[in-house]
């Protein structure tokens, strides 16, 4: 009789685990996969990325409840997954970058010259970023994130928040500095 | 404007448009169906982290009750038992003799002999003394360049040093 009841007992979690899982997925998957892109800049990559950090969740399921901050905890893990794979994959050429901005950049209301103008200043600040050291790098790409605040930023990369500021004021000044060099010399 | 305030105000301005690139990015939105693609990979995952799925193991879960857990750890200590068991049961141990007999020793007192071979002490050899120059002695002596306290001087033998010839007669 005792087999029976642990039996529904663990049937019962199960169910409620799974349904946990999957308003997990209905409430961040969007935001996750945001983090994802920012950072891989292909659509496919970033899915692959909320798909692996979505099967590590379901991996430490048990451990839900012990999570305050499941947004926070979640963006921590894809981050930790997209740099990951960012790290492995060969360096991808500039070219390939404007290609898939082009893909998905909105193109209401503007011109085909417009377009062209407005992709090559984005791959342009994209190869400024990209020649950031990481911890600035790192930053100023979750900044970008206004749903996240500094706390949670610093909560994500595991740093103080005072430490969040200065990078992002070193980040600000280096990228304003790369930008002009490029503009200068081009 | 001067040129610093107009650098100053071109970097700025090149950086928030950076920034605003970096925004525009973020808020890209994903593809339609995200959450349901994502949810079919969860359900198509594994449901445990098992070394080696149970081959009777239904998807509700066969070995999740604790009760038969422990039946089948206790089959598969009993299956490893029961065949270390057999092993060992079927090992022929070799014949141990009933007695041990020691080997006969030459000299029968259990150490070892010295073989017949005798201890001869080293001697030490006494001093070797040359032979004396008896025809050089018999020569006349003579003044000169030849004289003994020249030679003595000159070209002096072992016999000339002194307390050779104490020690010649002693010999003698």
């Amino acid at each position: 009789m005792e087999i029976v009841e642990s039996a529904v007992h663990d049937e019962a979690r199960q169910h409620a685990e799974e349904a946990a899982l999957a308003a997990l997925v209905d409430q961040y998957a969007s935001t996750l996969y945001r983090v994802a892109f920012s950072v891989l800049r292909n659509q496919q990559d970033a899915e692959d990325a909320v798909q692996e950090a979505f099967l590590r969740v379901l991996k430490h399921r048990e451990t839900l409840g012990e999570i305050r901050d499941h947004r926070v905890w979640l963006v921590r893990i894809v981050w930790n997954i997209v740099l990951d794979r960012k790290r492995r994959a060969k360096t991808r050429p500039e070219t390939d970058d404007i290609a898939d901005l082009a893909r998905v950049l909105p193109a209401v209301g503007l011109s085909a010259e417009q377009r062209a103008s407005a992709l090559q200043h984005h791959a342009r600040v994209l190869g400024c970023v990209e020649k950031l050291p990481a911890r600035e790098r790192e930053v100023i790409l979750l900044s970008a994130f206004e749903d996240l605040s500094s706390v949670e930023i610093a909560a994500v990369l595991g740093v103080t928040e005072s430490s969040v500021r200065s990078r992002l004021f070193r980040a600000r000044n280096l990228l304003a500095e790369l930008l002009q060099h490029k503009r200068s010399t081009t | 404007m001067n040129p610093s305030t107009e650098d100053r105000f071109d970097r700025s301005a090149g950086a928030l448009a950076a920034e605003e690139t970096l925004r525009m990015i973020a808020s890209l939105p994903a593809r339609p169906g995200l959450e349901e693609r994502v949810k079919a990979g969860l359900r198509s995952a594994p449901r445990r982290g098992m070394v080696i799925a149970w081959p009777f193991a239904s998807a509700e879960g066969w070995l999740h009750s604790t009760g038969r857990r422990a039946a089948a750890a206790a089959a598969i200590v009993l299956a490893v038992a029961g065949g270390g068991w057999g092993v060992y049961s079927h090992i022929q141990v070799a014949p141990v003799p009933a007695a041990l007999v020691d080997p006969q020793l030459p000299n029968g007192t259990g150490r070892f002999s010295t073989a017949g071979a005798m201890h001869v002490p080293k001697t030490v050899e006494g001093p070797m003394v040359p032979a004396p120059l008896v025809e050089k002695q018999k020569q006349p002596a003579s003044r000169g360049p030849h004289s003994p306290k020249h030679a003595a001087t000159k070209g002096r033998g072992p016999e000339d040093l002194p307390g050779a010839e104490k020690q010649r007669k002693a010999v003698e």
